[in-house]
């Protein structure tokens, strides 16, 4: 009893220390600009080196059913940068489990930015919109990422020991055969061995999250030493009504999403972010050194 | 939460969502005491609807020998537990409903098996329960049992995986109650495959979202029973829909069997989900387990059964079972046969309430050999 009492006063002032000195609330996301035209998914390329992070409070879903208080996932450290043709957040956050086999009682790791679809207007919910408020939800994937890196998952992938006798698929015709193949005959986005492991989706509140049927969101994952790196990036501007047009100087906001998989998070079960605020840098070009930060060249 | 009527536990509870009930009910019974667990049911399911990539264990129907069978493992033993101990007294239920008993953060009291639960269709199969004592003799109940429980998807009236779904990707169909889940919206959360006590959604690994029984739908659309119920030999099946519960058509075989005469029983009525799939309890199996599986109707159910053959009409009902691919929406017994009729009101089908007895000659003239018993 005296051990916990000790601990627990320890403890507390530990809380209280951390409180005095630790950092304020974030003030906002700067996605600096970068050289180049074409999309940034490297989540180890040099040029996010220039790119400051900024440290975002994830917090456990607890508003809607079901919910998740204990989710794993505290903080996640947040960079952006843009080439004027693509916007890109770099995501990082602790992670001792990769995870990325799907199966009933395996989940797997997942991260989310989310941003108005209308940026200059008033932001709507930061939980999936809200009727009116659209948003646009682009969910990365450790499962999509892993099929990507090492095909897309068949039985003998998933349970080495399993067996089966001969498939419908493997003797019937692709349209006969569809009546046994489930999500994957009616091409549930879930389902398919996608080009890109980033769904771009839409939403309007809770349970209305929606895969659009063009996708221009792209990224890449990678685990190492128990971080995820993560890098999510959309065209600024494209032809997609449901998502923002942004362009230098543009001032929006960002909110964020975690699952972690080993800590059985799935669905609502995750951590969320509030809006952060989120500025499109005018210019900031690192190989020129003496030029002001934040003006145009 | 919304308040919705349960008959089976006669009176009002919360449900997510209002109630409203199917134009008609799709709905089955079981006769426990003629099932031999052949797993034709089993077998005709599993090659018309999951014979494909990730559904190699899934068994929307599956035939598990109680006490001690459970696919997958412990799933009523595991959900009893987690219910605690409720008074069922009847008529009225006075015990909390999985719904009642919700904690806070969930849609419903549920649990998520592990995989490994899934890796024993066959366990407990054919274990007794009880000891046998020196001297015992034959009783009923008996004193050593087991029996043969078939399932498929209940089709609740007030389902648990559509409560639990976040997305509202399950749907109960009001022309015939039947529960799907839609396939292109599913993404694969599992919180059905948590909600559900019945355990009857899966999850498929190779498309990454769920599925279930769907009721045969696209048989039952052209006026034919399920798979399962057609191909069972025991013919201890019959499939169609039950109407409304305070207004039964003692027509109507189904509405008859569980409205009227109360014969056939719900599966645990006691989780408040109103599940359609009905039972006719075994009359071999004590009454205190039977209480606890099919409710409080259990013991006056077994002591109808017993006394069937002295009822004519009860018994007509009965020998309709297995008869007909189609569905029975009408019956009526004439003279020694009984016989079932379509939607129209046409005949499809007259059986004897008595088969003939045969008594055979031990010495077969015609081909100068004699039977024995075991051919």
């Amino acid at each position: 009893m005296k051990r916990l009492c000790a601990f627990l006063a320890i403890f507390t002032l530990a809380l209280a220390a951390a409180r005095l000195h630790g950092q304020p609330a974030p003030p906002e996301i700067v996605a600096i600009e970068v050289p180049g035209n074409n999309p940034i998914v490297d989540p180890h390329a040099p040029l996010w080196r220039e790119a400051p992070a900024t440290e975002v409070t994830m917090l456990p879903q607890t508003i809607v059913v079901p919910q998740k208080p204990d989710a794993a996932v505290r903080q996640l450290s947040v960079r952006a940068v843009h080439n004027a043709r693509w916007l890109a957040f770099r995501l990082e956050w602790a992670d001792p489990t990769q995870s990325d086999r799907i199966v009933l009682d395996n989940f797997g790791d997942q991260v989310a930015v989310e941003l108005p679809v209308d940026p200059h207007g008033p932001a709507p919910s930061p939980m999936m919109g809200n009727p009116g408020g659209r948003v646009n939800i682009m969910q990365w994937r450790a499962a999509f990422q892993h099929d990507i890196d090492h095909g897309p998952p068949t039985v003998q992938s998933l349970y080495p020991n399993a067996w089966a006798d001969v498939y419908p698929d493997q003797v019937l015709s692709v349209a006969d055969a569809r009546a046994y193949t489930g999500a994957l005959g009616v091409e549930n986005p879930i389902s398919r061995a996608a080009a890109s492991p980033v769904l771009d989706q839409m939403a309007e509140g809770w349970g209305t999250m929606t895969v659009k049927p063009d996708q221009y969101a792209v990224g890449r994952g990678s685990w190492k030493d128990g971080r995820w790196t993560v890098v999510i990036a959309r065209p600024l501007v494209s032809d997609d009504l449901y998502a923002p047009r942004l362009a230098p100087g543009d001032r929006t906001v960002a909110a964020f999403a975690v699952w972690e998989g080993g800590n059985r998070e799935v669905g609502s079960r995750k951590s969320w972010s509030p809006w952060v605020p989120l500025v499109i840098g005018r210019a900031t070009v690192p190989d020129r050194p003496g030029k002001p930060k934040g003006s145009k060249p | 939460m919304a308040k919705v009527f349960n008959w089976q536990i006669g009176r009002e509870m919360d449900y997510p969502f209002e109630g409203h009930r199917p134009q008609r009910q799709f709905a089955m019974i079981f006769d426990t005491n003629k099932c031999i667990a052949c797993q034709t049911c089993t077998v005709a399911c599993k090659t018309t609807w999951t014979p494909g990539r990730g559904q190699e264990y899934m068994y929307w129907n599956n035939v598990e020998t109680k006490p001690y069978g459970y696919y997958p493992l412990g799933w009523d033993v595991r959900i009893l537990e987690a219910l605690g101990v409720q008074e069922m007294d009847g008529p009225v239920y006075r015990g909390k409903t999985l719904f009642d008993a919700t904690p806070t953060g969930e849609p419903i009291l549920g649990y998520l098996p592990e995989d490994m639960d899934y890796a024993h269709p066959n366990i407990g199969e054919d274990d007794c329960a009880g000891t046998m004592t020196q001297g015992a003799h034959l009783t009923l109940p008996h004193m050593q049992w087991m029996f043969y429980l078939p399932r498929i998807c209940n089709h609740c009236t007030y389902p648990a995986c559509l409560a639990a779904c976040p997305r509202q990707s399950i749907y109960k169909r009001p022309e015939d109650g039947i529960v799907l889940l839609d396939q292109s919206r599913c993404r694969g959360y599992r919180e059905c495959v948590r909600g559900c006590p019945y355990k009857k959604t899966y999850f498929n690994a190779v498309t990454r979202v769920s599925e279930k029984c769907i009721g045969c739908y696209p048989a039952i659309e052209q006026g034919r029973q399920t798979q399962c119920t057609i191909a069972c030999i025991g013919k201890i099946r019959l499939q169609g829909f039950l109407g409304k519960p305070d207004h039964p058509n003692e027509d109507n075989p189904l509405d008859y069997l569980v409205f009227v005469r109360k014969l056939a029983l719900p599966l645990y009525p006691q989780f408040g989900l109103e599940p359609n799939t009905y039972y006719i309890p075994p009359v071999h199996v004590p009454a205190d387990f039977l209480r606890q599986m099919f409710g409080w109707g259990v013991e006056q159910a077994v002591e109808l059964y017993r006394r069937v053959a002295e009822d004519k009409k009860l018994l007509g009902a009965l020998t309709l079972f297995g008869s007909t691919p189609q569905i029975i929406h009408y019956f009526r017994v004439d003279g020694d046969s009984a016989i079932g009729y379509d939607a129209t009101e046409k005949e499809l089908v007259r059986v004897p309430l008595h088969e003939p007895l045969v008594i055979r000659e031990a010495y077969d003239q015609a081909h100068d050999a004699y039977r024995t018993n075991i051919t």
